[in-house]
């Protein structure tokens, strides 16, 4: 009789295993929020407890809101969390009302700014440039990772679960790839510098974290394999090009936002099925 | 003769501690014993517009001195000033870590109270000679003399090269050895489209300036030829390149080199964005004792945190809105006074004040200091301006305890807290520097005898009495109304598509 019942018991937590990591928003949840335990933790970070919650309070009320709206699914609460964790790991701000408003615009563009039945920008990518240009007391600080070798690793090695889970993987290692060809050429063989310049580079927390978590969003990047693997490549140029001409650090973040009509045309000229949480859970 | 350059950084003399940093090199001759200490920089950073001021660090002989320092322009010669040492001084006395001393009252009497302020001192510290130049052999070296100046006591070159090879057979052959270790890092510069911004001492005009040619003839003591004397030489460029080439610099230099940066911009503070920058530990409270090793204790809280950086990271010491027009403090304390406008001009901060000669820009600094080598840094350092302007500063916070009789009911309460604030303040210096602290016994037990009854030692709470003063800030939201106006479009938005929805809902019903 006992025996059953154990039985029965784990049964029902393998289950439960299995569900949380069915869905691989479960496992981009837990593990930015990782990142920012350790940001705030080890990085010493200036982000208080007081921020955090009106970054994640915003977006998910805001979610509430469009859900009650729309009618749309309860389960996309999760893709808002993914949402206000990204806020909290890349925006900075001394203002709280600009942190929520982030929150609150990154939301509203998913359900306002759409094209066929897909929202146009990446929701954290939307709130943290509309603060930045709207607000001028946001910022992001790309140091802010420092280089930890350990860490780096670790976040390489979660991206490669997660992307391999949603299938976009190509994205970021064609993006990642062929940025660092770009570099390499410029930086070793063209301007003479050592390797360890180039790795310096490379070790930034905030590009293997755009690279993994935020260009690799399965809702606002072209459906196709080929289409996202030409919109990768355009993505990782522009970043070269902003980041060597015009000494902007934060390209890639930039370059994702303003990308967007080259995704509506890929995805017209090379079209693809659209992604869905729900089926990849199945 | 042939001139050895040694290579060195930005350069800070740094509490008696001897630690080297700049990014151009100095010259000296091969059998002068440099003294590498620290840099000082003052950075000031308006849109693309970037002026740099370049401590003078180099200790050895006048005529011996010269610098390199890669520049993004071909500067103009109103690009080019002589600054004054005396600035950094300020700056340095101003933004300093500083101790802040508090006196508690006496529980059984009268209550006075006072405080004083203390401050760290650091140590301030920061020139060719060319021979004539032979545009033919240049050009087979592919190095171009793009302009030549006289600045008061400087002679100063712009040079570009082509490859590191030329530039390194001109600079031989004009007299200066390059150490062998920066010729690799030349040729990245080259690449990179610097240009090289040269400086040397023109010696005549330097004994004119300062009177001392006659005095020369009949004195002949080479201390008076020191180079620590040479004012600060400024620069400024337009370039959306804002950094500062330390790589140069490192070439020769064995171990750390230290380098303190006083940033200026209009926005707020500045950081760095190859590299991580943090907060040096700050606002402890720490045992009396420190007030007399202070330099000392900064030294090894300083070291303590950069190791546990992975010797990486880029320190915040000091953060202020030193606007003219702010009407709030400046420092908390202050242990020097707060730059003026006579200081922002000299700095190049030249949007303090309006034509009017009224203040009219908002100036934010920044103090950040830099400890670097090769191993740990091997990009040069990038920097950017943030729009965050919260203050911050180094203070540590050294309570005196109260005088007379602490014998009544009150005051033996008081000891007993003493005996435990105390105790945390020994525990902090230990985590702040990892000093062996279980010598300083005696300063926890010189209040623990003063209580009779031993008991009360737990009717006490941690931490009572220990206050822990924030920084004053004086941030005003400027566009708050901007934002509740967004805030405010959207949420009609939204209701307007609830509406339509639902009337959308209820046509087809009735359909």
């Amino acid at each position: 009789m006992q025996s059953t019942e154990s039985i029965y018991q784990t049964r029902e937590k393998t289950n439960l295993l299995k569900s949380i990591f069915n869905d691989a928003r479960h496992i981009q949840i837990i593990y930015l929020s990782l990142f920012l335990i350790y940001g705030v933790s080890s990085l010493s970070w200036d982000i208080t407890v007081e921020k955090i919650v009106v970054v994640v309070g915003s977006t998910l009320l805001t979610q509430l809101l469009w859900i009650g709206i729309t009618g749309a699914k309860l389960s996309s609460l999760k893709s808002a969390l993914i949402t206000s964790l990204g806020l909290c790991l890349i925006l900075q701000s001394g203002s709280l009302l600009t942190l929520g408003l982030a929150g609150f615009l990154a939301i509203s563009a998913k359900f306002l700014l759409r094209v066929k039945g897909k929202h146009l920008f990446n929701p954290a990518n939307f709130g943290i440039i509309a603060s930045i240009v709207l607000f001028q007391d946001a910022w992001i600080s790309p140091g802010q990772w420092g280089s930890d070798t350990l860490f780096l690793l670790c976040l390489t090695l979660m991206g490669c679960i997660v992307l391999h889970k949603i299938g976009r993987l190509e994205t970021t290692v064609v993006f990642l790839g062929s940025l660092f060809l770009m570099e390499y050429l410029r930086t070793i063989v063209y301007q003479g510098w050592e390797m360890d310049v180039l790795w310096h580079k490379f070790s930034s927390g905030t590009l293997l974290l755009f690279a993994f978590f935020m260009i690799t969003d399965p809702m606002t990047i072209p459906n196709s394999k080929k289409a996202r693997m030409i919109w990768a490549l355009i993505l990782a140029g522009a970043t070269f090009l902003l980041s060597t001409r015009m000494q902007i650090y934060t390209a890639p973040i930039w370059v994702i936002f303003f990308i967007t009509p080259i995704t509506v045309l890929l995805d017209k000229v090379l079209p693809g099925v659209k992604f869905e949480w729900n089926k990849s859970t199945n | 003769m042939k001139k050895k350059i040694i290579l060195s950084t930005f350069v800070v003399g740094f509490i008696g501690l001897n630690v080297l940093a700049f990014c151009g090199f100095y010259v000296a001759k091969a059998d002068t014993k440099l003294f590498n200490k620290s840099s000082q920089i003052i950075l000031v950073r308006d849109g693309n517009k970037t002026t740099v001021t370049m401590s003078n660090d180099f200790d050895g002989d006048v005529k011996d001195f010269a610098m390199v320092v890669p520049v993004p322009t071909i500067l103009q010669r109103e690009d080019i000033r002589v600054s004054e040492a005396a600035l950094f001084n300020k700056l340095d006395d101003y933004s300093g870590p500083r101790l802040v001393e508090y006196y508690d009252q006496n529980p059984c009497e009268i209550r006075v109270q006072e405080y004083m302020d203390m401050s760290v001192d650091m140590a301030m510290p920061t020139s060719i000679n060319m021979e004539s130049v032979k545009v033919k052999r240049n050009k087979e070296l592919g190095v171009t003399v793009e302009a030549t100046y006289d600045v008061e006591e400087y002679d100063i070159l712009i040079l570009s090269a082509k490859k590191s090879a030329g530039l390194k057979t001109w600079l031989t052959e004009n007299g200066y050895k390059i150490p062998h270790s920066a010729e690799e890092v030349l040729e990245p510069y080259i690449k990179d489209n610097l240009k090289f911004f040269v400086v040397k001492v023109d010696l005549e005009k330097l004994d004119e300036m300062s009177g001392v040619g006659n005095v020369r003839k009949y004195i002949d003591d080479p201390s008076m030829n020191s180079a620590r004397t040479l004012r600060p030489l400024q620069i400024t460029y337009e370039s959306p390149k804002f950094m500062l080439p330390i790589r140069l610099g490192m070439a020769n230099s064995n171990g750390d080199q230290d380098m303190i940066v006083y940033a200026f911009s209009k926005e707020g503070r500045v950081e760095c964005t190859n590299y991580r920058t943090t907060k040096i530990p700050t606002n402890k409270n720490v045992p009396l004792f420190v007030r007399d090793k202070f330099g000392k204790f900064y030294v090894d809280l300083f070291d303590k945190a950069h190791s546990r950086e992975n010797k990486e990271a880029i320190f915040l010491e000091y953060a202020w809105n030193v606007s003219p027009q702010m009407s709030g403090v400046k420092c908390d304390p202050c242990v020097g006074p707060p730059p003026i406008f006579a200081d922002f001009q000299k700095a190049g901060v030249n949007w303090a004040i309006n034509s009017n000669n009224q203040a009219s820009g908002q100036v934010f600094f920044t103090r950040l200091h830099v400890r670097y080598s090769r191993e740990t840094h091997p990009q040069d350092l990038l920097f950017h301006v943030t729009p965050n302007k919260e203050h911050f500063q180094a203070r540590y916070i050294l309570t005196n305890p109260a005088q007379g009789d602490l014998s009544c009911d009150e005051g033996q309460l008081y000891c007993a807290q003493l005996v435990k604030n105390r105790a945390n303040e020994l525990d902090n210096l230990h985590d702040l520097t990892s000093w062996n602290t279980s010598q300083y016994k005696g300063y926890v037990q010189e209040y623990y005898k003063k209580i009779k009854d031993k008991s009360i030692m737990n009717k006490v709470e941690q931490d009572r009495g220990q206050v822990v003063p924030g920084f004053d800030s004086d941030y005003i939201d400027p566009n708050k109304g901007l934002k509740i106006g967004i805030l405010s479009s959207v949420v009609v938005l939204m209701l307007l598509m609830f509406f339509r929805l639902r009337l959308n809902s209820i046509k087809r019903k009735v359909a």
